[in-house]
């Protein structure tokens, strides 16, 4: 079966290079029967990019510990799920499941344009057909899944998956980003080609902001999800760190989110075209060189990037070549993509949006120079120098403030230019809603109470007060014009007009979380040393150390501290932080004990079991974190209802 | 002058602003801070100077001191199981109970803080303790996990 996956990826490179160079063919001589073949190179890639995945996750799931792969990231001990899943705990197989997903998107666009007439298809197919071959490259050629171990190597077990990746938010939170990571291949293919093939129409940007979406859906959440992860099992009480593998999700996140904004203008009123096109390069070039950046090594030193050898050069001439291909020929093409608008007010939604994209560039310009300047710093200077969460916090604060801002009064401003009538009407309930909370805050906390917390948390109610009044008024319009039920206006609102009222609820969601991430701004830690029976009081709680027990579990041992938790004089329940040790890897992890309400988080972490049979605990009081994952869920319902497909809207029919 | 030269003049002023910020600010803030391998350290570190510096936790130093709160440790510049010897090594006093899962003997950790005195009687304060597997044990495991 393994020989099979093997032969498969060959197979799928020669097939590659035959559908680029019909692609080519058919985009340079527009020939339409050579876009069909470059097209079927597509699925039939996919096709064989399957089969080699699903070998190797039989591989897995068969323990066929002669392959280096399954040797070295599973194990016999390990559930199914995570036996599968190690198909992404290592390097060469998380570069499978990025071609495989990539591929999927592929063949997704191909299925879906199979009768589109945009002249610039056969690039698009030949762009993405050289998107897989560059992977297949790699797999076949530099790190290969099914490489095989010398006889005299194999062992009768392999030496497992890092047991801090079995858990089930893992099994999912890769595949996500992953699939935000290439998705992002399809919009950038459709932008490159329709610059290459210079028809510069509007049919390409509907393409675009389509495949745009789904694969910014599955990035967010991913993201989301990361962090969620981080906050259960890493046990230091946070959910992130600023950390540069953080950092290369997020940075794609940042141009893709600011595309879908200024595409709005580039809509309503035939401007931004470049700078969208900009906009669509960064997001594409951010995901190659993010995997690039996690994959190479190049974060931990300059040095053991260049030990590493061919794969990191190969890989960051694949990201250069890329990005540069596409930017050189934006710029040759500049001149066509002039738009015959220009900017009539500060005050208008146009303003608003530009701003917002500045904003978000800022943030990526933040992010980009925190996340390079250790290794920029030791390649210059030799000097190898850290950027801490500090840093990043301070500069990008600001940034997500003007950006809640923006997010009040982009949906309220009009278009081209705003009369102050106009502003006045459309601003004063939520201005009161602000300015209500804030009054509401300084006078519940007097000046106590931080700027951070206060500015987020008034910006909140006032982008709330915009989103409220927004649904209130269509839904009363709707309710006098056809006298529907305020339910029923509600639903064929929605259904009418899925971007705005859709991305309202995104907002929203976006909101909660900024409010989550403010909550921070109270977070209490304490670090306690207990004798059993011993108490500890913390704002309101107190928590009673009982016992420790030992963990007699197949693959880790340790301890779980058994902890009673009260507030004031009732009990709310036992708490059990554990320590563990994974024997077969070596690994130790803390579990941290969490109890959870809407106003904060308790976080206990045994830090350590003392020889005189105290515990050391860390004790974390973390207000509002749980907003972020309401908001996180709040985000997934405002994006699908963007995304839902309804069937009597045809593609054609673009919705105003 | 047309709007677009207007919002950009906008947005140059946010972002000299926010430069000035940058500078002025995070020194202070101490979000720099220098990475050195023990043995760099020895060489150019001053009492005083903040910095971050790599070593290995020396074998049977660590001692936790459940009164005063602290932990007391040695780190040294090569792995203890390397086979160069005894090698010189440089106490630490970690101030807090908090240690990290992966600390323990052998552990390549980074200690951050401040070089108290110098000399004979050197003496390293550290605020925060960072551990990574030991190096016993494949590096490349660890690699897996961040992605």
């Amino acid at each position: 079966m393994s020989d099979l996956g093997h032969y498969a990826l060959r197979l799928a490179l020669l097939v590659a290079v035959i559908g680029i160079a019909a692609g080519v063919a058919g985009g340079w001589r527009q020939r339409i029967e050579w876009s069909a073949v470059a097209r079927r190179a597509v699925v039939l890639v996919f096709v064989l990019v399957t089969l080699a995945t699903v070998a190797l996750w039989v591989a897995l799931a068969s323990n066929d510990f002669q392959l280096r792969y399954v040797a070295q990231h599973s194990a016999r001990g390990m559930e199914l799920p995570y036996r599968l899943a190690a198909l992404w705990g290592g390097q060469a197989g998380s570069l499978l499941l990025w071609l495989w997903i990539s591929c999927l998107f592929a063949v997704a666009a191909a299925a879906f344009h199979r009768r589109s007439p945009l002249r610039s298809l056969p690039w698009v197919w030949a762009l993405l057909l050289a998107n897989a071959g560059f992977f297949l490259v790699l797999l076949n050629f530099v790190t290969s899944p099914f490489e095989k171990l010398p006889p005299a190597e194999v062992l009768s077990d392999g030496s497992g998956l890092n047991p801090l990746l079995q858990h089930p938010l893992m099994t999912i939170h890769p595949v996500l980003l992953y699939a935000g990571f290439t998705g992002f291949s399809v919009p950038f293919a459709f932008a490159f080609g329709a610059l290459l093939s210079g028809d510069h129409g509007t049919a390409w940007l509907r393409a675009t902001r389509r495949w745009t979406l789904i694969p910014w859906f599955f990035l967010s959440v991913g993201i989301l999800l990361g962090g969620r992860w981080a906050y259960e099992v890493l046990g230091w009480g946070g959910y992130w760190a600023w950390d540069p593998v953080e950092n290369a999700s997020f940075m794609p996140w940042l141009p893709a989110t600011a595309y879908l904004h200024s595409v709005m203008i580039q809509e309503k009123r035939d401007m931004m075209k470049l700078w969208n096109l900009v906009l669509i390069g960064l997001t594409y070039s951010l995901c190659l060189f993010g995997t690039f950046l996690t994959r190479s090594g190049v974060i931990s030193s300059v040095h053991s990037f260049t030990a590493a050898g061919w794969f990191g050069f190969i890989f960051l001439g694949w990201v250069v070549a890329a990005a540069g291909a596409y930017f050189a020929v934006l710029w040759m093409r500049r001149d066509s993509l002039r738009s015959p608008n220009r900017l009539e007010s500060v005050l208008s939604r146009e303003a608003s949006f530009v701003l917002n994209n500045w904003a978000f560039m800022g943030i990526l310009v933040v992010v980009f120079w925190g996340t390079l300047f250790p290794v920029v710093s030791e390649a210059v200077r030799g000097v190898k120098i850290s950027v801490g969460p500090r840093f990043f916090n301070a500069m990008t604060g600001p940034l997500a403030v003007l950006l809640l801002f923006l997010t009040g009064v982009g949906p309220l401003i009009a278009w081209r230019r705003a009369s102050p009538a106009s502003l006045r009407r459309q601003f004063r309930l939520p201005l009161a809603a602000g300015a209500g909370t804030a009054a509401g805050l300084l006078l519940a906390f007097g000046s106590g109470i931080k700027l951070y917390p206060l500015v987020f948390f008034s910006l909140g109610a006032f982008v709330v007060g915009t989103i409220s009044q927004e649904y209130g008024r269509a839904v009363r319009a709707r309710m006098r014009g056809s006298g529907e039920s305020a339910l029923r206006a509600l639903a064929t609102l929605l259904r009418k007009n899925q971007r705005r009222y859709g991305g309202y609820v995104v907002h929203l969601g976006v909101v909660f979380i900024l409010i989550g991430i403010a909550g921070a701004a109270f977070n209490e830690e304490r670090l306690e040393n207990l004798k059993p029976g011993e108490r500890l009081a913390m704002n309101g709680y107190t928590l009673e150390y009982l016992t420790a027990r030992p963990l007699p579990q197949q693959h880790y041992g340790g301890a779980v501290a058994r902890l009673a938790l009260f507030e004031g004089n009732r009990p709310l329940g036992v708490l059990t932080p554990e320590k563990r040790m994974y024997w077969l890897e070596q690994q130790p992890a803390s579990i941290p004990a969490i109890r959870s309400t809407l106003r904060e988080d308790l976080y206990v972490i045994l830090t350590a079991l003392e020889s005189d049979g105290s515990a050391t605990l860390k004790i974390h009081r973390n207000p509002l974190v749980n907003w972020i994952w309401i908001g996180g869920y709040t985000f997934v319902l405002g994006a699908l209802l963007v995304l839902w497909p309804h069937p009597q809207r045809r593609p054609g029919r673009d919705a105003r | 002058m047309s709007k677009g030269v207007q919002i950009a003049i906008g947005a140059a002023f946010v972002a000299l602003l926010l430069g000035w910020y940058a500078t002025t600010n995070l020194e202070r803030l101490g979000s720099f801070t220098y990475f050195q391998t023990l043995e760099e350290f020895r060489a150019e570190g001053r009492p005083g100077e903040r910095v971050r510096v790599h070593g290995y936790v020396a074998d049977g130093s660590i001692q936790r001191d459940l009164v005063g709160r602290q932990v007391r440790f040695a780190v040294q510049n090569d792995p203890p199981h390397a086979g160069q010897g005894a090698e010189p090594v440089l106490p630490v006093v970690y101030s807090s109970l908090e240690t990290p899962d992966l600390f323990q003997d052998g552990a390549e950790v980074v200690v951050e803080g401040r070089l108290e005195s110098a000399g004979a009687s050197a003496l390293f304060r550290a605020d925060n303790v960072l551990a990574k597997c030991p190096s016993k044990f494949e590096a490349k495991r660890m690699e897996a996990a961040s992605f």
